[in-house]
């Protein structure tokens, strides 16, 4: 393969499917976005959480029994759906009438809740992560794609068409819509608020356990706080991108976003200008924000 | 909404509205013991700063410093959230920023040391203002999520760049002579602090801090009775840019050397914790909030909390070493984040609202049973509630 294909199209598959990963905690978010108008920070935190539990009954530390990793994701996936039901009940459903910066904070505060609780589960420093599979899908030259990129591109692809159609084609999915935007008039109609809120962050928590549990297997390792910093302003700025309001935006935006950043860490050299590929990120957000607010794929609701 | 009044006239510091004068005629008073909360705390900060502090080998006064620099870096956040009503994420850029310019004028540029603060204060300001911009056309959550990608592209990129790092080494600051001593150094600090709640006190009776006020109530009604949103936005954003700035060449000053480690994600966030969980708009508040975070560490290893929190971390580690260190190396984020959400949760006004009985007491006014028996009644969540969420 000749040089500059190199420099081009070995960092941008990476980087699509990095982008994925974005996507996958994007969707979380726009989620959740599209359910109460606020940000969720602990997105990231809650896959990382999963993940630590996963890594916990695969290795069978603590409480749990040494159990064959597709249980411990399982147990993961089921820890992320029942971490979403709490941080709900706990923390979003007294909150429901506050202002949404309020609970945008408050999100924040369970971002360093469950930060603190994996640093005295798991210690500070790095764990081994639960490791899916670490064959290759498709090597040529320099382009390699490994198995593990192959399931995130289609486990993406699944999920954000399933919650689109989730939003669109189901009662549930337009009764959600419904009380983010007039929650006193859902209510009038017979919809549960309440239920609706700790659905929506059950299913949140199960893409934050998804995302989470698969980036940590294609880091191989897992530090407490290590996927908020890596994946979640990225995961944010997909959103944004896409339009946060529109699941498949998240998507689109999170493949984009990969590439971008991906294509400017490789080609900007550190010493012209460290870090690059967060640097693109900014202006990138920068001008969506300023040049088109609602996003490139967002619609009404 | 009974929260918005609630609010400023916690903001308009020492100025009861003439209601809660009347409320306040329905407390207790205690009679000739009026005195004795004044005489303690004179007494109990007297004993702080006079003799614990200087006379502490564990490292009192290096984290009293801290304590201080966190307040400024708290009143300067509290102009934005508190004030103004914008939400900023991105402090630990501006603090960061001045950092690094005062290390890097001292060191590299051999400027005088006193000028280097205006030079940290000039950056932060002008770092501030760009954000500024942005946040005339970005309102509300988007303005949150740009600063906070702001503060951490800056960590990642600028705070690495080889000629302001010394090739990532980190940029010294060393101190000059007669400040050595850690004890003189927090005085130093602390008269920093002075200066900066001064400035906020004439800042809120100025015809800037009534605009600012009014901005976080509505800024369409501002903009009708005749307030120029934009430059009084940007205002703020100077402002609280600058003071940030110089809060961080203080830290440079405090620890030494200047590296991106450590003015990332988790500080960005605690600055804002510590600002909401002291109780946003209330100077007190906020200072006690930020003194807080900067000492919980210190107070739960130096201090008798030691032996509370070995019993604790024992009890529930269950004889297993590992995990007693990991919850003694956690406990600080632990109580930190429990602190925020009980703080949101319980008490929307923070430490200021939890402890405004005590507060009024101690500044002469009767003890008001009310305040302490519901302290959520008289106000709602206490964050950045004009801003305008445009989404």
């Amino acid at each position: 393969m000749d040089p500059l294909a190199l420099e081009i199209v070995v960092p941008a598959v990476s980087g699509a499917v990095q982008g994925c990963v974005y996507g996958l905690l994007g969707l979380g978010l726009v989620l959740l976005y599209k359910s109460g108008r606020f940000f969720n920070f602990a997105q990231a935190e809650m896959g990382a959480f999963a993940a630590f539990i996963t890594a916990f009954a695969d290795k069978g530390v603590g409480p749990f029994p040494d159990l064959p990793a597709p249980v411990a994701v399982l147990i993961g996936l089921i820890t992320g759906v029942l971490l979403g039901l709490v941080i709900e009940r706990i923390v979003i459903r007294p909150l429901f009438n506050a202002p949404k910066v309020t609970l945008t904070v408050a999100t924040a505060g369970v971002f360093l809740l469950l930060f603190a609780i994996e640093g005295i589960l798991s210690g500070p420093g790095p764990r081994e992560a639960t490791v899916l599979t670490t064959g290759n899908l498709f090597v040529s030259g320099g382009l390699r794609i490994t198995q593990l990129g192959g399931i995130i591109v289609v486990v993406l692809v699944v999920l954000a068409a399933a919650s689109a159609l989730f939003f669109s084609r189901t009662r549930t999915g337009t009764a959600v819509v419904a009380v983010s935007q007039e929650p006193t008039a859902s209510r009038l109609v017979g919809i549960s608020v309440e239920r609706t809120s700790a659905l929506t962050w059950a299913i949140a928590g199960f893409l934050g356990a998804v995302a989470g549990i698969l980036l940590s297997s294609s880091t191989g390792t897992i530090i407490p706080g290590s996927l908020t910093v890596v994946a979640l302003v990225p995961a944010f700025t997909a959103a944004v991108f896409g339009g946060i309001t529109a699941l498949p935006g998240a998507f689109v935006g999170g493949v984009v976003i990969g590439v971008i950043e991906a294509l400017a860490a490789a080609n900007v050299s550190n010493e012209t200008l460290p870090g690059a590929g967060k640097v693109v990120l900014f202006f990138a957000l920068l001008a969506v924000l300023v040049i088109r607010p609602t996003g490139l794929l967002a619609k009404e609701a | 909404m009974t929260v918005v009044r609630e609010a400023s006239s916690v903001d308009a510091a020492g100025e009861p509205r003439a209601e809660e004068q009347a409320q306040a005629k329905t407390g207790r008073d205690f009679g000739p013991i009026r005195w004795l909360p004044r005489a303690l705390l004179i007494a109990g900060l007297a004993y702080i700063f006079l003799w614990r502090i200087p006379h502490d080998t564990g490292g009192a006064a290096a984290v009293a410093s801290d304590a201080c620099i966190y307040a400024i870096v708290g009143l300067s956040l509290n102009i934005l959230i508190g004030y103004t009503g914008q939400l900023s994420l991105g402090h630990n850029g501006f603090f960061g920023i001045g950092a690094f310019a005062a290390a890097y004028s001292l060191t590299v540029q051999e400027v005088p040391f006193a000028l280097t603060f205006v030079i940290a204060g000039l950056v932060g300001a002008a770092f501030a203002l760009l954000m500024g911009i942005v946040a005339l056309r970005i309102t509300g959550l988007y303005l949150a999520l740009i600063t906070l990608v702001f503060g951490l592209t800056l960590e990642e990129s600028l705070f690495e760049v080889g000629w302001l790092t010394n090739a990532g080494a980190g940029q010294p600051a060393d101190r000059p002579e007669w400040l050595f001593s850690d004890t003189n150094f927090f005085y130093f600090c602390l008269a920093f602090l002075l200066v900066a709640v001064y400035l906020d006190y004439r800042l809120l009776r100025s015809k800037t801090g009534r605009a600012l006020l009014a901005l976080k109530e509505n800024e369409r009604v501002a903009e009708a009775f005749g307030i120029n949103v934009t430059v009084y936005k940007l205002i703020a954003f100077v402002l609280s840019g600058s003071l940030a700035g110089v809060a961080g060449a203080l830290l440079a000053y405090r620890i030494g050397i200047v590296t991106a480690s450590g003015l990332g994600f988790t500080l960005a966030l605690t600055f804002v914790l510590m600002t909401v969980v002291g109780g946003l708009g209330s100077r007190l508040g906020v200072i006690l909030g930020a003194s807080l975070f900067a000492s919980l560490g210190y107070i739960l290893e130096e201090t008798w909390m030691h032996s509370v929190q070995q019993f604790l971390s024992s009890a529930l580690s269950f004889g297993s070493s590992s995990a007693q260190a990991n919850i003694e190396q956690f406990s600080v984020g632990l109580l930190g984040a429990l602190g925020l959400l009980i703080t949101l949760v319980q008490f929307p006004g923070g430490l200021a609202q939890q402890f405004k009985a005590f507060f009024d007491w101690t500044f002469g006014k009767p003890f008001n049973v009310h305040d302490l028996v519901h302290p959520g009644k008289e106000s709602g969540p206490g964050t950045a509630e004009g801003s305008n969420v445009r989404a």
